[in-house]
């Protein structure tokens, strides 16, 4: 049956992907892969939720039952939560149904058959408005719409068994220990980037933080390259979006792919010793000098006010 | 000896663009092109892979004209010798176009155990273009790599999930796309940049892929490219020592009532 396809490995994002493909006034069939995953949906309301039943436990491996139910079924979008294995999936499932893909799209308004999407490109220095005519694949990032719960609509539920790929085997995994602070819900944020010289400087970010209140975030390049920071605390396009009240910059340059992720706080603040980095671009309210001298005094004037 | 094959993009470099604050339209006329910076973490990982499986790294790009000064600088990062489909339709190709135009040259180049992609380009960053290959081509696919080891046939790779590290094993041939943490990019040397230009290029037109007209033709139209609007207050503190600095600071964050 025509209508929204919506497939995510993560169980928010199910809900957030039903209730918008709600809007189009079009069917909503969701796919699960297991029993578990189905009741989870089933909570969310879509007209029929599809059970592919496969033997690898890896989602990657259904991409080509999940291409052949969309054309045996004449589904007009597919849209997937934009997490790690929903990026690989949405786009080895529109190679093989051969169709164009909207990724990490915003702003999705479904018209006639074809949808319409915005997404940013160049690290989010611009912004484009993408549309789709035929069936389009689209990856939605988690948290951009409301999930909501709609348990009066009697699912229909469809449990086929499928091929899935056997080339691609598990050998096993291993829970990220998730550390430093959940920086989706701060009020304010100091953040370190590549002007601390050393792990052991970035106290004089903590100990800002610790005096008004706010938690520490980084760079990529302090997460990824150093890793001196848990991984889940590094803010961007490719890592957390935050909206606090103050985000506040130490020793970071501005790339737009850092500045991206901060861009909806309501006060932004840069401290850079280099009066041309691209931060003071973006800021509110700037000091040009060294972190290390002003950090501290920083630190001792909003104790003492 | 087999080659691993590695993908990687010639950007305009984002510091370059023009946008008119008024209108917002965007200039890209201006901009300098560059090897989309995650690409050169691939790049150095294919030149690694290569040097411990016995294969021969390759580098290939589907770019315009300008694409042309790419070559130079991804051989000097390692590979013997790169592939360039010339094409004016690269600058307007989506994901779909892109990885078909791809797909078709790997054939041709043939010959290959693995092929390297970034998990996303600097431009478009759509984390697209890698898996695709891996499912037009009918190879698996291991996305989001951050490790993996080669051992005779088997290719074995960590993959970073979100609350997870996940790992997972395929036999070669195959399409991993890579994190940038999987490698560090080194600025290559002189000698290298110079012995980069002795390296053979093949230059391939569109004509010369086994590809009909709607392998190459859009699926998604692009209606509007906008510069995102930043509109912030930019009041720097330059009066008195920093620590009247500071302080001008801290009124002002009382006052926003941030503080
Ligand atoms: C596709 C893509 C995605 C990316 N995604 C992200 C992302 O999600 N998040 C992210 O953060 N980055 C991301 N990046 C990387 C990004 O482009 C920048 O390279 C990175 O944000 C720079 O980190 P930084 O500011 O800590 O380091 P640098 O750019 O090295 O800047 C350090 C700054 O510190 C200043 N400084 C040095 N010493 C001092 C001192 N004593 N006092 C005060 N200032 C000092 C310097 O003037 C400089 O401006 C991405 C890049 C690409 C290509
Ligand atoms: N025109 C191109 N030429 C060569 N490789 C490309 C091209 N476009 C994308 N790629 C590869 O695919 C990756 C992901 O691109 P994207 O899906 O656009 O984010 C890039 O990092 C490159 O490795």
């Amino acid at each position: 049956m025509a209508g929204i396809y919506v497939y995510s490995d993560n169980s928010e994002l199910n809900g957030e992907l039903i209730t918008l493909a709600r809007t189009s006034g079009q069917e909503v069939c969701a796919m699960a892969l297991s029993d578990a995953d189905a009741a989870e949906i089933v909570k969310f309301g879509p007209d029929t939720i599809f059970i592919l039943k496969g033997q690898n436990p890896i989602a990657e491996s259904y991409t080509g039952a999940m291409a052949k139910l969309l054309t045996d079924q004449d589904a007009s979008v597919f849209l997937v939560g934009a997490t790690v294995r929903g990026r690989d999936i949405a786009a080895q499932v529109a190679a093989k149904v051969r169709c164009g893909l909207i990724s990490e799209a915003g702003n999705l308004t479904f018209k006639d058959g074809a949808v319409q999407a915005n997404r940013f490109m160049y690290g989010g220095l611009t912004e484009q408005i993408e549309t789709g005519k035929a069936l389009t694949a689209v990856t939605i990032p988690s948290g951009k719409y409301q999930s909501v719960k709609n348990e009066s609509v009697k699912s229909v539920v469809v449990s086929m068994t499928v091929d899935t790929d056997p080339r691609i085997r598990l050998l096993g995994s291993s829970p990220v220990v998730k550390e430093g602070a959940d920086l989706s819900k701060a009020k304010r944020i100091v953040c370190a980037g590549m002007g601390f010289d050393k792990k052991e400087d970035l106290k004089i970010a903590e100990d800002l933080a610790t005096s008004m209140g706010a938690e520490v975030g980084c760079t990529r390049c302090i997460a990824e390259d150093r890793g001196w920071m848990p991984a889940s605390t590094y803010i961007g396009i490719s890592g957390a979006v935050v909206k606090p009240d103050l985000y506040l910059a130490l020793g970071v340059s501005g790339q737009i792919q850092h500045t991206f992720g901060v861009r909806d706080s309501k006060v932004i603040v840069g401290i850079n010793n280099n009066e041309k980095a691209a931060i003071f671009n973006v800021v509110d309210y700037g000091i040009v000098g060294d972190l290390y001298e002003v950090a501290p005094l920083l630190t001792e004037a909003v104790k003492n006010s | 000896m087999s080659k691993i094959i590695v993908c990687f993009k010639w950007v305009k470099a984002e510091d370059d663009l023009r946008i008119d604050p008024a209108t917002l339209n965007v200039d890209l006329s201006k901009a300098k092109g560059k090897i989309s910076e995650y690409d050169r973490n691939a790049i150095e990982t294919a030149k690694l892979a290569a040097d411990a499986s016995g294969g021969e790294a390759v580098a290939l790009t589907y770019g315009a004209a300008d694409a042309k000064a790419s070559l130079k600088d991804a051989m000097s990062r390692g590979p013997k010798q790169a592939f360039w489909v010339n094409d004016q339709s690269a600058e307007s190709a989506d994901g779909f176009v892109t990885a078909n135009v791809l797909a078709s040259a790997i054939r041709k180049i043939g010959d290959y155990s693995l092929i390297i992609c970034a998990e996303g380009a600097a431009d478009t960053y759509a984390h697209q273009v890698g898996p695709r290959i891996g499912a037009i081509m009918d190879i698996p696919v291991i996305s989001f790599v951050k490790e993996m080891k080669i051992e005779g046939n088997k290719l074995t790779a960590v993959r970073k999930l979100e609350n997870s590290f996940e790992q997972v094993e395929v036999e070669l041939p195959a399409v991993v796309t890579v994190l940038p943490e999987i490698n560090p990019a080194p600025i290559p040397g002189l000698k290298a940049v110079l012995d980069a230009g002795k390296k053979p290029v093949t230059e391939f037109k569109i004509q010369d892929l086994e590809l009909d007209q709607d392998d190459i033709t859009r699926k998604t139209e692009v209606a509007s490219f906008k510069g995102c609007s930043t509109s912030r207050k930019k009041i720097m503190f330059t009066e008195g020592d920093t620590k009247e600095r500071v302080n001008a600071l801290v009124a002002a964050l009382k006052k926003e009532g941030v503080l």
